[in-house]
């Protein structure tokens, strides 16, 4: 089809936009009448024409299946030029089976390398590129949601002039008039404000641009960036590095308030890392990695420490120049007083970072002041870790700190009126920038505003101009993963909102309206790949050799690094810190993040202040009270959460609630933190007071109980011990026969010792297995449908606790109790051991509910499944059946992957094999805690770890016999001592 | 069993001067053909009907929705739709112990009760039986638990106690409704008889399935009667283990126990006497039936009301006892939940409705006081409500894991469901009472011939 009738087409689709039911065929009637038809129609079917009677009816029909059915089809196919990921390029899948195309979502301008598995063009699953160096099939939460972030119907979809739908064609017109504008003075008083990113592409248009313009400045904004990160480094090193750990070459770490687990843009790459260091350890007898943290408030990183001491967030500059101090050689400013507590940890911290030269690591939060990074950088180098435990390379991360200026300067230079057009590309400051700013009282005076990004957000709404955004599944692009490795982005599915890409956007601004992402993106590619090599890229989902180059013999700069000035230590500090499901507010229309329960609370739906045990007591607080925080002339509303292992006077708030525009899911849920932040301290407010306001709060969690009592669901060994035996887990009598299992059994071990609550596994099983979100008001009932829990426990003293997480599938028991309640046999075994669950035969008794000793089971106690929006069931997968009401429904052990298999392997003629499948939750994990396989199979995974001295299974003692079984998690005191 | 050798007992009939045979049936006859309290039945049959209203109006407001309307969650899946269950079928229990138990002992005392205690049965049962197909999520497949042929080639699960209890529940209703019949067919003959108008004559003759009284007629009948009694016996035990078993078969703190069968069934009959004793007070004292119902009914009802009841409360006790003894934590754990925790005003709501008023029939007086007996079997009723819903909820909202404890709060359409049964039970008693003899009429004269012949 020629490109007229396509734009004719696309404005007469336009006209049928939000019509229903009769009003639809009406206007279908009028469109068949329409000159613009007729023209499609010749152009489709020259020299057409229709007999007078009958005329209309058969135009309506024409016109109907022209621009309802047929084209939608058309216009949302995988794109042209993708090429999927198959092992001969000759061998294309038939079209009922899966593609897989290697490309990457981004995340704070990171990229995540990712294979999309699709379905006649709709992008389903994404799974980690196994071959990726920093995936290697893993991925975090945030990455397995892209995929419902895709298909959310609240994305833009127009552009919009003064929140009125106005089209491309006006957008381009009202470039051009402004570019005319902005060249008659080389571009002074244009703005433009960018989120850093990774893209090579993004930043050659932009520099590109700035050729065009010579007095346009760039801003560069990061609501949970790391520019105090790029700044320690300009002070310990005197110039700009992308700074990286390689916890697979650490024996000792000491963390600092550094979240290195939690989640980031480098968690996987830590929890890639740390894994492999912790479970060579324990696995071959060798030193496993040690990891010591300090911090204020629970993270994950704390929750898997060997030891973790509490501390105010304000402690930590005095406990780093100590450190400095007693490690260092030079430079250190003088040691402040420690306690004799603190003394205590940080001198044998201190021996054994020292015993450790070249394989120890001090980490310190990227919030902290850069003074303190610094001097951590600095201890770090001469201990010998530079290279090794310590990576240096040139920046990853564009524009730094020399090619752009920062939000305050906009601000200020918006302020006085120095501004005459901005275009803000992808960022959100109207809702992100720090509250003292007032920077939408700023942006008003600017009087050409453009704002270009996926929803209609809260600084689209102060723009004159909206561009909607395609998102990274729908466009051409290139980002680099944390290491620098550059993957080019290629889309999945045509834009289904209309949206066009970041560059499409860029190259407008530019004066190039009709230039197409890929011939951008393969641009700024052209020199380094040929046409071959360009493929062979986009198959492999990365450009081998394009790591940032490492920078050698880097020293240290001498010149001495004095701390900041401590905070007072009156009142209490209150540390803010971004949600650990929806980060900084950019996933908040996204259920499945909305709904994924926080790793320690378990909460969904909701922010909260953490506060610890004791601050409640002495304030009279409790879990649900509405407080109120006074900090200065600023304040804060929200509800309490009372943390156990919080430092006794720290508060914590989250970032990302509060949103006041972005969709149906987010919006006017939780507090917003940004007005609470200030631009000098984002992360760290001292002398704050709280008090309670009376009110109350409904907080939605998935786990009201977190104390483990007498009964130890997670145990404890002793590093190189083993087991106890419980005294009734041998041999339990069964009425029934046993099973037996001819060929295969499959099995699932979860090594809880590396299991670090990271939620990963919970989202990719909710993505792969057509789980549904059920709101908040369902959770607060306790009818979460997730299949794959994991729970958290704390243990030990209230104030000091130990944490522990529990990932609980469906234990697939030998002698499932689910199995004798069913009346119906809905609930039955596979003769590969499985215990499944026939939807179509469940009537819904929930028998096997209340037996279930796991409470694995979920029940469908409404129409769950049904999307709120057409669009969004595209996100299912076709795999999977969408399970009605009422019915039971649980974890399956992705049964539709080894049925998969062993058709696969029927049609290869082999049998099938252990290693040929590998569920959802265990092919994400990043620290391939979860194990699953054939456990008939002695040379697998899972034979091997059923015999190790650390297995258990569950509630084993109920004689059950759960083949999903456990891991012991490793403690230096074992099972016995506590705390 | 006429002339055998009934045991010597007390009098219980003792009809007043003027009376014999005769006005005994018309006193009874009197009620479904010229009903005497009329303004009141209407009153009562309207309230019920309200309530029927509302039933139907939450079970159509629960099948377009769907279970979620209810406050059922994960882990407590069964609410009070499963624990209602419990209570209805165990009211269900006394109609056939009176009616089969009785006769066949030959506790002729019986013979004023058993008539409209067999109508509470078959009501309650019914009762029960609808409540697991509203608490089915897809109820429209609920004959799945039949084996049937069908081109699925599938059978029930058997191990499942659901399908025990499908075939318990099934098999006592019918028994119930053949035994309920059969004892009225010489009634419904009498009525006939007594008719003047074309259509209670056609009715009644119709069902009454052209009862002569003949001898011949007589000597089957009893047989049937006797024959269909000792059917019916066993099923007064089996019912209810079949509804404990449900719960017994589950591994569940607090369920897990082999005590359930007999703290189940003799909980049923507790329950189901206080709901007789209810109702033969107020059909005693409504349509003035104190020869037939007499004292000594009301005393002897409360003898067995104060027997049955220590049997419960030994259940409690074992179950108790049970508990702390198998050194289980979990079940330690659901016990303190009942006794100190959560649970205590629902466990201790039951113990104290169901045995410390209770204890007033130990003496004579309270036994044969109307008000008094009917005051603690109503209280006993509560109890036993609460006791239902003590068992099942109370062992699912915390079982092993602490990570999947949850909670329960029955919603508006619970409750809509619950008062909408108890508005059928009540409409179609009320039809019952106005339509049908609602006492024994020859049982009665049989009864009153053997004690006059034997003293």
């Amino acid at each position: 089809m020629t490109g007229r009738p396509e734009r004719e087409i696309a404005a007469l689709r336009a006209q049928l936009q939000g019509e229903r039911g009769p009003r639809l065929w009406r206007s279908l009637e009028e469109i068949a009448e329409s000159p613009a038809f007729a023209r499609v129609l010749g152009a489709e079917f020259g020299g057409f024409a229709l007999p007078e009677a009958g005329r209309r009816d058969v135009l309506r029909a024409m016109a109907a299946s022209i621009l309802l059915a047929g084209l939608p089809g058309c216009g949302k196919g995988p794109p042209d030029a993708v090429l999927p990921r198959v092992a001969d390029p000759a061998d294309d899948p038939p079209p009922d089976r899966p593609r897989q195309y290697a490309t990457a979502v981004t995340f704070e301008g990171f990229a995540r390398p990712v294979l999309a598995t699709t379905y006649a063009g709709r992008p389903v699953k994404l799974e980690g590129n196994p071959d990726h160096p920093a995936s290697r099939g893993a991925t975090d939460a945030f990455t397995q949601a892209a995929v419902l972030e895709l298909y959310d119907p609240d994305r833009s979809q127009s552009p919009t002039l003064l929140g009125k739908e106005s089209g491309w064609d006006q957008a381009v017109q009202a470039m051009v008039t402004a570019r005319r504008d902005w060249l008659r003075n080389g571009g002074e008083g244009v703005r433009l404000l960018v989120e850093p990113t990774t893209s090579p592409t993004f930043r050659r248009q932009i520099e590109a641009l700035r050729q065009q313009l010579p007095q346009l400045r760039l801003h560069a904004f990061e609501p949970v960036g790391k520019e105090r990160r790029e700044a320690a480094a300009r002070l310990a090193f005197g110039r700009p590095l992308a700074l990286r750990y390689a916890l697979e070459h650490a024996a000792v770490v000491v963390s600092l308030e550094d979240d290195l687990l939690g989640p980031g843009p480098a968690q996987v790459d830590h929890a890639l890392g740390w894994s492999a260091r912790r479970r060579g350890g324990h696995d071959a007898g060798a030193e496993a990695i040690r990891l010591h943290v300090a911090e204020s408030t629970p993270t994950l990183t704390g929750a898997m420490a060997d030891t973790r001491r509490i501390v105010p967030s304000a402690r930590i500059p005095a406990l780093v120049a100590v450190l400095a101090a007693a490690l260092g050689r030079d430079g250190a400013p003088a040691a402040p007083e420690l306690s004799a507590d603190e003394r205590g940890f940080v001198s044998s911290w201190a021996s054994e970072l020292r015993a450790h030269r070249g394989e120890a690591l001090l980490a310190v939060g990227a919030h902290q002041p850069p003074e303190v990074q610094a001097l951590a950088l600095r201890v770090n180098a001469q201990l010998g870790q530079l290279g090794r435990t310590l990576l240096a390379s040139e920046p990853v991360v564009w524009p730094g700190a020399e090619a752009a200026g920062t939000l305050q300067e906009l601000v200020a230079d918006m302020a006085a009126g120095r501004v005459q057009a901005l275009v803000v590309l992808g960022a959100n400051p109207a809702y992100t920038a720090p509250g003292d700013l007032d920077f939408t009282a700023a942006l008003q005076k600017v009087p050409w505003r453009l704002h270009a990004g996926l929803h209609r957000d809260e600084t689209a709404g102060f723009c004159h101009w909206h561009l909607p955004l395609a998102h990274p599944l729908e466009s051409w692009s290139d980002a680099r993963t944390v290491d620098g490795t550059a993957t080019i982005l290629q889309p999945t599915v045509r834009p289904l909102f209309g949206g066009r890409s970041v560059h499409e956007v860029v190259a407008l601004l530019a004066g190039d309206p009709w230039a197409r992402d890929r011939e951008i993106v393969r641009a700024t590619w052209r020199d380094r790949l040929d046409d071959d090599a360009w493929r062979a890229a986009l198959r492999q989902g990365f450009v081998p050799g394009t790591a940032a180059a490492p920078v050698g013999d880097l020293a240290p700069s001498p010149a001495p690094i004095g701390l900041p000035p401590a905070g007072g230590d009156r009142g209490l500090e209150v540390v803010i810190r971004p949600d650990p499901s929806i980060w900084d507010g950019r996933f908040a229309n996204c259920a499945w993040l909305q709904e994924l329960p926080k790793p320690l609370t378990k909460l969904t739906w909701d922010n909260v202040l953490l506060v610890s045990p004791a601050l409640a007591a002495e304030r009279g607080l409790a879990t649900g009270d509405v407080a109120r925080i006074t900090l200065g002339d600023r304040e804060l509303r929200g509800p309490v959460w009372v943390q156990p292992g919080q430092a006794a006077h720290t508060v914590t708030a989250h970032l990302g609630y509060g949103r006041k525009r972005i969709g149906r899911v987010g919006q006017g849920i939780g507090y917003d933190a940004y007005a609470f932040r200030a631009s000098t301290k984002p992360w760290l407010g001292t002398g704050a007071e709280i008090a309670a306001t009376g009110d109350r709060h409904e907080l939605a969690t998935t786990q009201p109980h977190h104390r483990m009592d007498e009964y130890r669901p997670v145990r404890l060994v002793a590093p190189g011990k083993a087991l106890e035996a419980r005294p009734e887990e041998e041999n339990q009598a069964s009425l029934y026969p046993d099973w037996d299992y001819p060929e295969i059994a499959w099995a699932m071990v979860i090594d809880l010792d590396l299991c670090i609550g990271c939620n990963a596994c919970v989202l990719a099983c909710q993505a792969e297995n057509n789980v549904p979100s059920v709101g908040k008001h369902e959770i607060g009932m306790g009818r979460e449908m997730h299949w794959l829990r994991v729970d958290a426990y704390h243990d030990g003293d209230p104030l000091d606790p130990s944490f522990y997480f529990q990932p609980v599938p469906c234990m697939h028991c030998e002698k499932a109790p689910c199995e004798v309640g069913c009346p119906v046999n809905a609930a039955v075994h596979t003769p590969d051991g499985l215990n499944a669950q026939v939807y179509n035969r469940c009537v819904g008794t929930r028998t096997c509910s209340s037996y279930c000793p796991y409470k694995v089971r979920r029940f469908n106690w409404f129409e769950y499944a049904k999307p709120a929006e057409p669009i969004v069931a595209a996100h299912y997968n076709p795999e999977v059946t969408v399970r009605a009401r009422g019915v039971m429904e649980k974890c399956t052990y992705c049964i539709q992957r080894i049925a998969r298999a062993r058709i696969d392997a029927a049609l290869e003629d082999r049998p099938l094999k252990g290693s040929d499948v590998i569920t959802a939750c265990a092919a994400v994990c990043p620290t391939t805690a979860i194990r699953f396989g054939d456990r008939n199979d002695g040379a697998s995974e899972v034979a091997r770890a059923q015999k190790s001295p650390r297995h258990y299974g569950l509630l084993e003692e109920l004689g059950v016999r759960p083949r999903t079984t456990y891991l012991a998690r490793i403690a230096d005191q074992g099972e016995k001592g506590e705390g | 069993m006429a002339a055998a050798s009934p045991p010597r007992q007390r009098r219980i009939y003792r009809l007043p001067e003027g009376h014999e045979f005769r006005t005994v049936t018309e006193q009874v006859a009197a009620i479904p053909l010229h009903y005497p309290q009329r303004l009141r039945w209407w009153l009562g049959f309207i309230g019920s009907s309200l309530l029927l209203g509302l039933l139907i109006v939450s079970a159509a407001y629960l099948f377009s929705e769907g279970i979620g309307v209810w406050g059922n969650t994960i882990p407590v899946n069964w609410g009070i739709a499963i624990s209602n269950t419990v209570w209805f079928i165990g009211i269900g229990h006394a109609g056939t112990f009176i009616s089969a138990l009785l006769l066949l002992t030959q506790q002729h005392w019986r013979n004023s009760l058993n008539r409209f205690a067999e109508a509470m049965t078959l009501l309650a049962a019914t009762c029960a039986a609808s409540y697991p197909l509203f608490h089915l999520g897809r109820p429209f497949f609920f004959y799945w638990v039949v084996p049937y042929p069908n081109t699925m080639a599938l059978w029930p699960q058997f191990r499942s106690p659901l399908v025990w209890d499908f075939f318990a529940f099934a098999t006592y209703i019918t028994v119930s409704l053949i035994f309920w019949y059969i004892g009225l067919v010489p009634d419904l003959a009498a009525v006939r008889d007594r008719a003047t108008r074309r259509l209670p004559q056609v009715l009644f003759g119709i069902f009454a399935l052209g009862w002569r009284g003949s001898a011949v007629h007589w000597e089957r009948w009893r047989r049937a009667y006797l024959l269909v009694a000792v059917v019916a016996l066993p099923l007064v035990v089996s019912v209810h283990s079949g509804v404990s078993l449900l719960f017994a078969v589950g591994q569940i703190p607090g369920w897990h126990t082999t005590v359930f069968p007999p703290y189940f069934v003799l909980g049923a009959v507790f329950s189901g006497f206080a709901v007789v004793i209810m109702i033969a007070i107020t059909l005693r004292h409504a349509f003035r039936l104190y020869d037939l119902v007499t004292r000594r009914h009301l005393e002897l009802l409360g003898l067995w009301l104060l027997a049955t009841g220590w049997m419960t409360a030994y259940g409690y006790l074992a179950d108790a006892f049970m508990a702390w003894y198998s050194g289980d934590s979990f079940e330690r754990g659901t016990l303190l939940d009942r006794l100190a925790g959560p649970f205590w005003p629902i466990y201790w709501g039951a113990v104290i409705c169901n045995f410390v008023p209770l204890q007033a029939l130990w003496f004579p007086r309270p036994r044969r006081s109307s008000f008094v007996l009917f005051v603690i079997a109503f209280l006993v009723t509560v109890g036993m409500w609460f006791e239902r819903y003590m068992l099942v909820i109370s062992g699912l909202f915390r079982d092993f894991l602490p990570s999947s404890w949850g909670g329960y709060v029955p919603t508006f359409w619970d409750w809509g469901i619950f008062f909408g049964l108890i508005g059928f039970f009540l409409f179609f008693f009320f039809l019952f009472v106005r339509f049908l003899p609602a006492v024994s009429m020859f049982e009665i004269k049989e009864a009153v011939w053997e004690e006059e012949h034997d003293t």
